[in-house]
């Protein structure tokens, strides 16, 4: 009997544990956001931290969370990932406006600043698609208009009011459906295969090869910003491939870098 | 007063001089133990004097506790004892020697084992000593020694060491009896390529012992000492030593070598003697090591330690790793530690403390990492796995290093700027947010994507047939005809029951033999009207219809045509002659 109930008591225990080591993951993310926000109002920036990436680790995410995030790191003295978080949260309309002062205040903190190279306009082009209207928008809207357009083209079989001009128009609309959707599928892919990423440690060499014994291309800081080609650095585990903002192209270990 | 004084200035020396005597009992450094023999080769029945000598600084020194040697014999067990005490820049130190006398009998090569002695109650060895014993009458016939009366050699402790093992080398002058060696200058610009190096300190006088030599009897000494640690793997080629000696050839005219100095007409000259150059085979190291590799081989203790471990904001707190023991220790190298977020890390310091006594290099290495908190908690270190290599064992030997934990405590005298610890123009939001789950899927996954594209397709699709068909419709007049024939021919029926229900029984079969007619010209294109029954039952047979549907039309139309003289025909009759035809016109509508 005594055995029985010592099971029974062991099992309630478990059963307990369980029941509390779970009751913090089933927390609503507002509830953990609530709780991360009184730990950076106290100062405890370590434990909000950890806090707020649980919220990241599960996928759950908003502007705000960003925004925090990044003035955690701030705080502490880590630019480099302040900045990160800062991009991230200028990508929500809701912290927009204040991630771009603190991008601006983050940008003037870093010792070393990098030369940029202004854009090619085909690149802001393709970055206005992609941060202004989205690939998936795109698509709707291309595939929107092609029904239009095969519509009205129809039409033109079987009324007789000014059938040129319906199949014209017809022409004109399949056109344009064709330009946006192929625009939507570039546009994705080009999110795909290339992604910002930010430098969070103090000092690396960009390398012309994935090999720490190639030739030295430049040497990047803190807060850095490049772009990353995903599919080339794919073939290289450990290593990434970047275009630095003054243009030059480099390989650099992965594990100094956050990408967007 | 005066006697206080005086007692306050003896108590004071005795407690200066029991201070001095501690502080000397605290600071005692190491005690080395050495063994050597006058002659490591003899011939047989030859004595040889086995000295065991303790240096440093200690107290209580026992007698060695000696093995059994084979192939000598101990004259006596009490041996000879010498003293000595050295005060050098400031230190002092103390030798002491026992001698032991050993007969050389049977030949062969031996070794003489490792000595035990205590020392201030802890035992020491010394290591073991090769020696060679040769038989006398065989050595003087095989004797025909090429080798000059003086030369210099290169010894090596190791021709086959790993990468960054220490390597001892001797610098050992070998000289004939009947010559005398006054001095000797080393010749600069020794380079050992391949290697790091590092001269060795010995206190002692070198001194000069007996050995055989292709049965010649030289006496050899050795003059200088270096460590070399090889930097790479593969065969590394130790360039010859230059020494300068100064020598003396005795007074004899029964001077065996006097024909080697004769010629220069004095008896004291200065010679210029290099070593032959050495190969080493270095070894690469094994490619698996536990842990991260600091570079270190030999055999060291690692440690590290954290300082202050309870700081303030902006204060420098120092992590010291030190790495202690034997062998490379100029080469070892930093260990990389993850630190956690929210530190500022300065250029770590390194310093390095080498003894070169004792016949090799050993010492500590120290790396100081230092760091500085930027704001207040706990934070800790993660251990840290560190491996070096051990080339006695030939293997990686690891060490974890603990976890370093420390607290940041805010600074009280910059409380208020640590209210307001940057001047970021933007507040955390602290309000409900708006929470997203993002998720990058292809276009091609979304279920509107396919509908969008096909629909458009299908309709396009079914506008063009229904346009084709209107176009052949209004165009082709027998293509219409047929197409409509049914439709007809189920309307003049459906005409037929009414005008039967109305009384009108001939015209009701007048309408039932037009509904047949008509369908099979218009399905056969042939003219609409001025055709008899049987020209319409031939056209049937011509486009081989089945005989039984053939049969079922001819009996129809007959039936129409003779109604006429039918005396009580009833509605009933047609309705069953109207449902004949429908199941006609059903099947020849299949094969027409």
């Amino acid at each position: 009997m005594a055995i029985t109930h010592l099971k029974k008591t062991a099992l309630l225990l478990v059963i307990l544990c369980c029941y509390i080591s779970t009751a913090y993951a089933q927390q609503s993310p507002q509830a953990v956001f609530d709780n991360a926000n009184d730990k950076l109002e106290a100062g405890n920036y370590q434990q909000a931290i950890v806090l707020y990436k649980n919220l990241e680790a599960q996928n759950t995410v908003s502007g705000a969370l960003f925004l925090n995030l990044g003035i955690c790191y701030q705080r502490l003295d880590s630019l480099g990932m302040a900045k990160y978080y800062f991009l991230k949260a200028s990508h929500f309309d809701e912290t927009q406006a204040q991630a771009k002062k603190a991008l601006d205040y983050v940008e003037n903190q870093f010792s070393r600043q990098s030369a940029v190279l202004p854009k090619l306009p085909w690149d802001i082009a393709t970055d206005w698609l992609r941060y202004n209207i989205g690939a998936t928008n795109l698509l709707i809207l291309g595939i929107i208009i092609l029904n239009l357009g095969i519509l009205l083209f129809i039409t033109h079989w079987f009324v007789d009011w000014f059938p040129k001009y319906l199949r014209m128009s017809a022409y004109i609309l399949i056109g344009l459906a064709v330009v946006i959707i192929g625009s939507g599928f570039y546009t994705r892919y080009i999110e795909q295969r290339y992604s910002t990423a930010v430098m969070v440690t103090q000092k690396v060499s960009v390398w012309e090869k994935p090999q720490s014994k190639s030739s030295l291309v430049s040497q990047a800081f803190e807060g850095y910003t490049f772009t990353v080609d995903k599919y080339k650095s794919n073939n290289h585990s450990g290593w990434a491939y970047v275009r630095m903002s003054n243009g030059l192209y480099g390989w650099i270990p992965s594990d100094q870098i956050m990408i967007l | 007063m005066k006697k206080i004084g005086r007692f306050f200035c003896v108590t004071g020396f005795f407690i200066s001089l029991l201070a001095l005597f501690s502080f000397r009992a605290v600071g005692q450094s190491t005690v080395s133990v050495e063994a050597t023999v006058s002659e490591t080769t003899i011939y047989t029945g030859e004595r040889v004097n086995l000295s065991i000598k303790v240096s440093g600084d200690f107290n209580n020194v026992s007698r060695p506790d000696l093995p059994s040697f084979s192939g000598f014999r101990l004259l006596s067990n009490t041996p000879s004892t010498s003293r000595s005490y050295q005060f050098v820049n400031g230190k002092s130190s103390t030798s002491y020697t026992y001698t032991y006398s050993l007969i050389a009998e049977t030949k062969g090569s031996y070794k003489i084992p490792p000595i035990s002695i205590n020392i201030d109650g802890e035992e020491h060895k010394t290591e073991p000593i090769d020696v060679k014993i040769i038989d006398r009458n065989e050595s003087a016939k095989s004797s025909g020694s090429q080798k000059p009366n003086i030369f210099l050699r290169l010894e090596v402790s190791e021709k086959k060491p790993v990468t960054g093992q220490q390597i001892v080398s001797n610098v050992v002058l070998y000289f004939k009896d009947g010559l005398e060696v006054n001095s000797y200058q080393p010749v600069p610009g020794w380079k050992a390529e391949g290697f790091w190096k590092e001269e060795l300190k010995n206190t002692d006088r070198p001194q000069a012992t007996s050995t055989i030599i292709d049965g010649v009897r030289y006496r050899k000494a050795r003059l200088l000492q270096f460590s070399l640690f090889p930097t790479k793997q593969g065969k590394l080629e130790i360039s010859p030593y230059k020494i300068i000696v100064a020598v003396r050839s005795a007074r004899s005219s029964n001077d065996p070598f006097g024909s080697f100095f004769g010629g220069f007409g004095n008896n004291q000259r200065q010679v210029q003697l290099d070593t032959d150059p050495v190969t080493i085979h270095v070894q690469p190291l094994p490619a698996d090591s536990e842990g991260e590799y600091l570079g270190a081989v030999g055999n060291y203790n690692i440690s590290r330690t954290i300082d202050p471990k309870n700081a303030t904001v902006g204060e420098s707190i120092e992590i010291k790793t030190t790495i202690r023991g034997k062998g490379n220790v100029p080469l070892v190298t930093k260990p990389d530690y993850k630190l956690p977020d929210g530190l500022e890390v300065y250029q770590p310091q390194e310093s390095s403390n080498l003894n070169r006594h004792n016949h090799r290099i050993s010492g500590s290495k120290t790396f100081t990492d230092v760091v500085i908190a930027r704001s207040p908690g706990s934070f800790t270190i993660p251990e840290k796995k560190v491996s070096y290599f051990n080339p006695t064992q030939n293997k990686y030997i690891a060490t974890t290093l603990p976890p370093l934990h420390f607290k940041v405590k805010r600074n009280p005298k910059t409380a208020s700027t640590a209210d307001t610890p940057t001047s970021l123009p933007v507040q955390p939001i602290t309000g409900l947010a708006t929470w997203i789950t993002p998720a990058s899927v292809s276009l091609f996954a979304y279920w509107w994507f396919w509908i969008g594209i096909i629909l458009p397709f299908v309709l396009l699709g079914l506008a063009y047939w229904q346009k084709t068909y209107s176009e052949k419709m209004s165009s082709d007049m027998a293509f219409a005809r047929s197409q409509k024939a049914s439709d007809k021919a189920h309307d003049r029926l459906d005409k037929a029951i009414k005008l039967s229900e109305q009384g009108n029984i001939k015209e009701a079969y007048n309408m039932l033999q037009k509904a047949l007619t008509g369908f099979i010209s218009d399905k056969l294109t042939l003219p609409e009207a001025g055709l008899s029954n049987q020209e319409y039952v031939d056209a049937l047979e011509e486009h081989g219809i089945d005989e039984n549907l053939v049969k079922n039309v001819r009996m129809l139309l007959d039936k129409c045509a003779s109604i006429s003289y039918a005396p009580d025909t009833s509605h009933a009759y047609l309705k069953s002659h109207v449902g004949l035809a429908e199941s006609t016109l059903d099947k020849l509508k299949k094969v027409l």
